[in-house]
């Protein structure tokens, strides 16, 4: 990749002591960034008698899973079964996900290898809808959603998800900076159509673009709570159910951190997995500036 | 392997053909006929139109105006993947994700061919590149060379009507790029197929092609044998692209001399200059640095200074000052002279030249 782009390993003109003052301050920079989750995880295990000691411990004394038990009981509780929320979650997980990447890629595709008139504008007007918050659009989604008649269904989370434009922007630009015209009319040549060319030339050499969009994706999505196109309780997503939970004031504090490890951990697990592909993504689309 | 007289090799004609960029007009009626097997080789500076000329050839371009033919089969507005041709790009163009074997094997899968079939003529198509073995390899386990070899492979694996090759040494280092020409011309020659090769290296044009044509700014300059490009240059621009060359103005007596009076430069033309290609009056001549001889006694054509003298491996190239300030330049393998030495010199082969020297520095 670096000799693609020309890059060139150079000796940075820098002192051990500049060296080590960056250091010092990227160090503090991290603990601040590690802190808050460190708290999160300690939390989740702390008795609830530990939870209120002020100035709060960073590191529990006294772990206990007493938190998570409860938890357990409460869902069982639940007149609607748990696993029907984690079904939901999953669900609009999986297929909001896979549609996002799927049409976001396709979409890129056409935008970065088949030139169409008019493909800078549309390019920019993506751009452009990057800057819009959730909220302005809410109105007109709602109205576009009720329409279609996809009110308290999961398809109005999933499908909307599918044109989400920061997947398009990024496989665009990574395609535009990664993929050599030269790659495509090579397969051309041979009478490669063009789904065969997205297929097994453009999507295995833009993994890093890709595999950020799930990680986006994914994060967004399992955070959701059905918003506001979902009523039936059945439809609610796994988020719901366990802010539902944690609502039952200080009595419920211990069980409400427990939850946010769990709806932390496992967007971690997958950035975790995941990161080094993100941070080259990143350097990519030019967003690490 | 043998030289074979390959059926499939198809012969292009380019016929009147035209290409504008927006507002630049890069390419105007260009008229060239290839033969098949021939090796041909499409040279000029950057920006003279050879790769966009090469791009119309392979159909990845349409042309403006005119029409291009493979052998009398009109293919002007069939698209690249129906014409059944090879292509070797200039940063090789192999898929990093695939191995080498499905790399070669992209083609012929496409072309739904049996597995065994597909099998048996990727491990052929590499051992005629030299690399058996490497089926299993990623195309980043490989060097630049290596790389470019298993293009080729991949170019005349689909067994090409016609195989079109873009700068394929500009991205190799010097001496690759001189064993890798070497191996194109032969892998060619032994398959009989109709090459079409781009370059901006005239010692490459040189060295491989049975025909040269030469661009500039859009324009078909001359087409010809590596020998009637070099020694005999349609105008200024050739034979200031392919090779060095010294041009000194003067005029041309009734009597057949060719003089210079100021730089006291005299020279008795042979009789088959002046039957053909020149007549009394002014005119100029082109004379390589290779063609000149250091000579004693009395019968030299002109005499000068050496005023600089580079060392350029077994050669040596000496700037000769004349009598008018002018300089010749001038090659040998003798290296006995230095700066300030007095030389008398003969030219062995002079060529009367016209057009003047491109603005751009051809």
């Amino acid at each position: 990749m670096s000799s693609r782009l020309g890059i060139r390993k150079r000796r940075l003109a820098r002192s051990t002591g500049g060296d080590v003052v960056i250091m010092l301050f990227l160090l503090i920079g991290a603990l601040f960034m590690v802190i808050p989750m460190i708290l999160v995880i300690s939390n989740a295990f702390k008795p609830l008698s530990e939870l209120f000691l002020f100035p709060p411990r960073l590191i529990v004394r006294n772990p206990t899973l007493k938190n998570f038990h409860d938890l357990m009981v409460m869902m069982a509780q639940s007149w609607v079964p748990f696993g029907r929320y984690l079904l939901n979650s999953l669900v609009i997980v999986t297929f909001g996900t896979l549609g996002n990447v799927l049409f976001g890629s396709l979409a890129a595709y056409i935008v970065s290898i088949r030139k169409f008139p008019g493909s800078r504008i549309f390019m920019s007007m993506v751009v452009f809808s990057l800057m819009f918050s959730a909220e302005v659009t809410r109105i007109p989604n709602y109205v576009t959603i009720a329409f279609l008649g996809w009110i308290d269904s999961l398809k109005a989370i999933i499908i909307p998800r599918w044109s989400a434009p920061l997947g398009l922007y990024l496989v665009s630009r990574f395609i535009d900076g990664m993929i050599n015209r030269s790659l495509i009319e090579a397969a051309e040549i041979d009478g490669a159509s063009d789904l065969r060319i997205y297929w097994q030339i453009v999507m295995p050499n833009i993994k890093p673009a890709w595999l950020t969009m799930i990680i986006l994706s994914f994060q967004e999505l399992w955070r959701t709570q059905g918003g506001h196109y979902i009523y039936s309780e059945q439809l609610k997503t796994l988020p719901y159910a366990l802010s539902q939970i944690t609502q039952g004031g200080v009595a419920r504090q211990g069980v409400q951190h427990a939850v946010t490890l769990i709806m932390m951990i496992i967007p971690i697990i997958v950035f975790v997995i995941n990161q080094s592909k993100i941070v080259d993504t990143m350097g990519h689309s030019g967003m690490a500036n | 392997m043998q030289p074979t007289s390959n059926v499939n090799a198809a012969g292009v004609v380019i016929d009147n053909v035209s290409k504008v960029f927006g507002r630049k007009r890069v390419l105007n009626s260009v008229d060239i006929a290839i033969e098949p097997q021939e090796f041909f080789t499409i040279i000029g500076p950057s920006g003279c139109g050879k790769t966009t000329l090469l791009r119309i050839i392979s159909g990845f371009y349409q042309p403006d105006g005119g029409r291009i033919f493979y052998d009398r089969r009109e293919v002007t507005n069939i698209p690249p993947w129906e014409r059944q041709i090879g292509f070797v790009f200039q940063n090789y163009a192999l898929w990093p994700n695939m191995t080498i074997f499905d790399n070669v094997a992209y083609g012929l899968r496409i072309r739904k061919k049996p597995a065994s079939y597909i099998r048996d003529r990727v491990k052929w198509a590499l051992g005629v590149v030299d690399l058996p073995g490497i089926e299993k390899h990623l195309p980043n386990q490989l060097s630049g060379g290596m790389q470019q070899r298993v293009a080729i492979a991949r170019a005349i694996v689909i067994d090409p009507e016609l195989l079109l090759l873009d700068e394929p040494l500009s991205n190799l280092d010097a001496k690759l790029r001189i064993s890798l020409r070497k191996q194109i011309r032969e892998i060619q020659s032994t398959l009989g197929i109709t090459a079409v090769y781009v370059t901006h290296d005239q010692e490459e044009a040189l060295e491989i092609s049975d025909r040269i044509a030469v661009m500039d700014k859009g324009d078909l300059q001359q087409v010809g044998t590596p020998e009637e490009v070099y020694e005999r240059p349609a105008n200024h621009l050739v034979a200031s692209f392919v090779g060095e060359a010294n041009f000194v103005e003067g005029r041309v007596t009734p009597e057949g001399w060719f003089e210079r009076p100021e730089a006291k430069l005299r020279v008795q033309l042979d009789e088959k200059i002046l039957a053909k290609e020149v007549s009394a009056g002014e005119t100029k001549m082109m004379i390589r640095p290779e063609t000149i001889r250091v000579v004693e006694g009395d019968n030299c054509h002109v005499g000068g200074t050496i005023t600089k003298r580079y060392y350029i491996g077994s050669l040596k190239r000496y700037v000769v000052r004349l009598a008018d300030n002018s300089e010749l330049v001038w090659e040998t393998f003798d290296d006995r002279f230095s700066e300030g030495d007095q030389v008398k010199l003969r030219f062995t082969a002079l060529c009367p030249i016209s057009g003047e020297e491109s603005n751009e520095g051809i």
